[in-house]
């Protein structure tokens, strides 16, 4: 596309330190994000997967501010957004805005429905009090709630109506980027379908750009546009969709659909061995060649590179890269037998 | 039926609050073969939780009131049974597999120990002894490295491995029943598939029955062999999986069914089922779905559709059953 | 004229909501007896000059020193002055009540601000605060008190004072602990993300969240004070010329009770201080239970079962079965 993206990550990277462990000891750090470049456009949604560990809850905190990343930039609206200073920082900030996993710690349970959605107009201030309480009817209507319930408190409602109260406090500004963290993980199942189809709805309606985490493969093959795939920090694949899914490259990316237990297609099955390992002190190569069936010698030290496979469809994995003529000398290219 | 292992019949579970009377469970039927796998599929606040502590008889009085004609395991009627026989049957006969493997294991003590009390009370065998069972059963959930593992806090482990030590513990003697209360829904999606597919491996090899109690119904395509479906309490369907995945009868099946995203969806748009499940203490008139249902008629609100029970074995709650040409099942 | 009414408003809204937390409390019945204890010796010692029958600082009132207790003394007087021991215990009220209120309260607000600041803003303001707590903690305060009486004469002022400064480290240290779990929760993240000042979050989430908890652990607070101001007293470092309950009971040592047998000049100061503490501990205690709903549930569910009406029951269960079906909505029994 040749619009200007309105986010833009350059090689970030996120380290914590590992606290704890004798004086002598070299400092461990959880390595949760590792040279994740990408650029998101106005009125796509970006679909972030991967499972626990792989650092994409920490890449949504970074790209709204609420982690300082310990290399590379956010860029968002041609602003380097840590660059900016305190004042100028939270102006731009809250044109981001987070639909939370959990709908029951996201909303403090103090607060009527009606300062819920109208605090981010209270604290940008400028609206009189007419205009917020109008606003906040005129949300609470498009996110499918009733006008009754403007003075009731969240115990009142079930998990899929307080979300619904979060995503109109999350649009009540009219945010340029809206990052849903799971949205629906935490409810029932019977409302996924309706949070999502409302997500879905207000996208055309208001015209937003999304972001949208999940470890669910099948829900953000509807959802997204173009989807990046992470594993213990680092990009393993990313492109369209369409792309993704009708040809899956990584072999991580394979087992992450072989796992979705479907009922109607008969693909062949990936069942990885091991556990997600721990992401402090990752390996040096590529991250995911322990789990890996089809690692070879060169994946341990030697990261991959992301190469473009075919168009809007990168991947960093040896298998598709292949290694230089030396490494291949070097019998690098060698399977690396059943286990470890 | 000498190849039905447990037999339970009409469970009632109610729970008494100062507002009101909590109906988790209103009148259940369930049985369960020899050697097979039968889900239990419901949404939060249907029951099914109730029921698999009800089974257990470990639903204490206050704050739940129980009335259930039979519970019945391999013959032995163990519905009246004294709290000292129920823990000879727990754990030797009947076993569980909690959700949360953390609070189910001892934070303080190692895992391989924890196993080993297994063996220590079922089978009477002393701590070397033991801790060789352990191991084995380790080795068999496959746990890699079992010998040091044993030795690991349940802290240590990542919540896979934790589950797989539940797993252990729950076949180490080998019970004829394994009742799993949602195994694999705090897990990642792939380390899910390992453990589903050890559970499934383990049940098959050693003929041991398992109920599986789970909301999600993709977990279900791929373990399970019968299915029932409840909601709010009621059994609304039962049917052997094939026959439910392709021809569900009841409109909430069929709701569910549709909600599940799949890879070959071409439309954006979910199939949704409207409103939520029903409060536990405030429940509608009539067919508890009739609110959110798309077939509802005035029959529906006024009263509860009865459970038919079909020649094919299948049963239906619903006075307006889909994909049903009239008493027997078709395609 | 804005800013003055806006403040007026917020002042009202802190009335009104402590008015609501007081209806809470009166609500549940273990918490009566605390706020009718409370609201009689804030009476007894707001209208002392009134209720007392004598008063006790005017030396021409004393009667014969030493008499039983009787109509005209119904506590009869003290062994070495002859004061009237019912108007002293009522006098003694007023220094009980002050000073556990009023260091309760001003331990309250240094708790609560320098604990929120702490555990909200962090970094080096976390560190000073924490280490100075952690200072504080470490000094003994009784024979620092000791000193400092010495030093600037003995006053309820000082003790006070002295209270204050050593008191508000313990609870700012929990107050800290509660804002750091609160600090992470969605909402508090949410309002950062639309902006929210430090001052906002601070005062619209924070505060309300801890207010629970710093309602209870100041009534502790206040009963724990009034025993400490007891102690205080009765080793003499109180005010020598104010009536309080503590003084009352060193006097009556000092003076002869237990040599004479005057059971009533020990007993009257002490229920005195145990009425006190019961009323202000009774609160706290009550407020817990509303704090932590869980303990409230499992003891009324015992007290529900015993109650239950069998017939009733057997209907519901019978209700169920297959047959009989008419489901009614939402019974209550």
């Amino acid at each position: 596309m040749s619009k200007n993206p309105i986010i833009k990550l350059e090689n970030l990277y996120v380290d914590f330190p590992v606290k704890g462990g004798l004086p002598f000891q070299k400092k461990k750090h959880i390595s949760a994000v590792s040279d994740v470049s990408l650029e998101i456009y106005p009125g796509e949604t970006f679909g972030i997967v991967g499972e626990s560990g792989c650092g994409k809850s920490t890449l949504a905190n970074a790209m709204i501010g609420m982690v300082k990343p310990t290399g590379g930039k956010v860029i968002f609206k041609d602003n380097d957004l840590f660059s900016l200073s305190r004042t100028d920082f939270k102006k731009t900030r809250s044109d981001m805005q987070m639909i939370f996993q959990d709908p029951f710690s996201s909303l403090n349970p103090r607060f009527s429905v009606y300062q819920l959605i109208s605090e981010p107009m209270f604290i940008r201030g400028g609206f009189t009090k007419k205009e917020m309480e109008q606003r906040v009817l005129e949300l609470l209507k498009l996110v499918g709630l009733d006008e009754k319930d403007l003075h009731r408190y969240p115990s009142d409602f079930s998990g899929g109506q307080k979300q619904r109260i979060g995503i109109a406090r999350a649009i009540s500004l009219n945010p340029d980027l809206l990052i849903c963290d799971e949205p629906v993980s935490a409810l029932d199942v019977s409302v996924h379908a309706q949070i999502l189809n409302l997500l879905i709805d207000l996208q055309d309606h208001l015209k937003l750009t999304y972001v949208f985490i999940s470890h669910n493969l099948a829900v953000v093959k509807n959802v997204c546009d173009r989807i990046l795939v992470m594993y213990l920090g680092k990009v393993m694949e990313f492109g369209s969709t369409k792309a993704i899914y009708k040809n899956p490259l990584h072999p991580y990316t394979n087992a992450l659909i072989s796992a979705i237990l479907d009922l109607d297609i008969k693909r062949e099955k990936t069942i990885l061995k091991g556990d997600i390992p721990s992401p402090i002190d990752p390996p040096k190569g590529c991250r995911f060649w322990q789990r890996c069936p089809y690692a070879m010698e060169g994946c341990k030290d030697i990261p991959a590179p992301l190469i473009e496979v075919e168009d809007n469809h990168f991947v960093a994995c040896h298998k598709l890269s292949g290694f230089s003529e030396d490494e291949i000398a070097r019998g690098l290219d060698k399977r690396i037998s059943d286990g470890q | 039926m000498s190849d039905v292992l447990l037999g339970l019949k009409n469970l009632k579970v109610i729970f008494p609050a100062q507002q009101g009377i909590v109906r988790a469970v209103e009148g259940i039927d369930i049985d369960i073969k020899k050697g097979e796998c039968v889900a239990l599929v419901g949404e939060s606040g249907c029951g099914k939780s109730v029921t698999s502590l009800a089974i257990m008889r470990l639903l204490n009085t206050p704050p739940a009131l129980v009335d259930v004609e039979s519970i019945n395991l391999d013959g032995d009627e163990i519905t009246n049974y004294s709290e000292n026989k129920m823990q000879d049957v727990r754990g030797k006969q009947i076993s569980m597999i909690f959700q949360d493997a953390m609070t189910a294991l001892n934070p303080v003590m190692t895992v391989g120990k924890q196993i080993d009390e297994v063996f220590i009370k079922h089978q009477k065998l002393n701590k070397k002894e033991a801790r060789i069972e352990t191991i084995k059963a380790l080795r068999l959930v496959g746990i890699p490295e079992p010998e040091s593992r044993a030795k690991a806090f349940p802290h240590q482990l990542s919540g896979g491995l934790r589950q797989r030590v539940l797993i252990a513990m729950a076949f180490a003697c080998m019970p004829k029943l394994i009742i799993a209360d949602e195994p694999t829904t705090a897990l990642d999606v792939t380390i899910q598939a390992q453990v589903l597919e050890v559970l499934r491996s383990m049940q098959r090899s050693h003929n041991v029955s398992l109920l599986l109690i789970t909301h999600d119904l993709s977990v279900v395509a791929h373990t399970a062999d019968t299915v029932y479906v409840m909601y709010s309490g009621k059994i609304v369907e039962k049917a052997k999986v094939e026959d439910l995945f392709k021809t569900p009868h009841h409109p909430y099946t069929e709701g569910l069914l549709g909600s599940i995203p799949r890879l070959s969806d071409t439309t954006k748009h979910f199939v949704q089922i409207p409103d939520s499940v029903p409060h536990p203490m405030f429940k509608p008139t009539g067919c508890y779905f009739h609110p959110r249902c798309k077939y509802a008629t005035d029959d529906c609100k006024k009263k509860m559709p009865p459970l038919e029970r079909l020649d094919n074995g299948r049963e239906i709650r619903c006075y307006h059953p889909i994909n049903f040409t009239g008493g027997e099942t078709n395609e | 004229m804005k800013k003055i009414k806006k403040i007026f408003k917020k002042i009202l809204n802190s009335f009104i909501g402590i008015g609501l937390f007081i209806a809470k409390i009166w609500k549940h019945k273990k918490g009566k007896i605390g706020l009718v204890l409370v609201g009689l010796l804030a009476f007894v010692a707001i209208f002392a000059p009134l209720i007392a029958p004598y008063d006790p600082y005017d030396v021409t009132q004393r009667a014969a020193k030493g008499l039983a207790p009787s109509w005209e003394h119904l506590l009869g007087t003290t062994i070495n002055t002859g004061q009237d021991i019912f108007s002293m215990l009522i006098y003694g009220t007023r220094v009980s009540l002050l000073v556990g209120l009023i260091t309760g309260i001003a331990i309250a607000f240094l708790g609560a601000i320098l604990g929120i600041i702490a555990g909200y803003v962090g970094g080096v303001a976390d560190n000073l605060i924490m280490r100075i707590v952690d200072i504080m903690l470490v000094i003994p305060t009784l024979p620092l008190t000791i000193v400092i009486t010495n030093l600037f004469g003995k006053s309820y002022f000082i003790i006070v004072f002295i209270f204050v400064i050593f008191g508000w480290t313990g609870l700012a240290r929990v107050i800290r602990s509660l804002v750091l779990v609160l600090k992470n929760s969605n909402y508090v993240k949410a309002s950062e993300l639309a902006g929210g000042s430090r001052w906002h979050i601070m005062t619209k989430h924070i505060l309300p969240g801890v207010s629970h908890l710093l309602i209870m652990n100041t009534a502790l607070t206040c009963a724990g004070i009034m025993v400490a101001e007891a102690g205080l007293s009765f080793l003499g470092l109180g005010d020598p010329t104010a009536i309080s309950w503590g003084k009352m009971l060193a006097e009556a040592q000092s003076g002869g009770a237990l040599l004479f047998g005057h059971w009533w000049w020990i007993i009257a100061p002490g229920i005195g201080i145990f009425i006190a503490v019961f009323a202000f501990m009774r609160i706290g205690l009550v407020m817990e239970e509303i704090l932590n709903p869980r303990m409230k549930a499992s003891s009324g569910i015992y007290k529900l079962f015993k109650t239950l009406n069998n017939t009733y029951i057997q209907e519901v269960f019978d209700g169920m079965n297959e047959e009989v079906l008419t489901t009614k909505e939402g019974e209550i029994s």
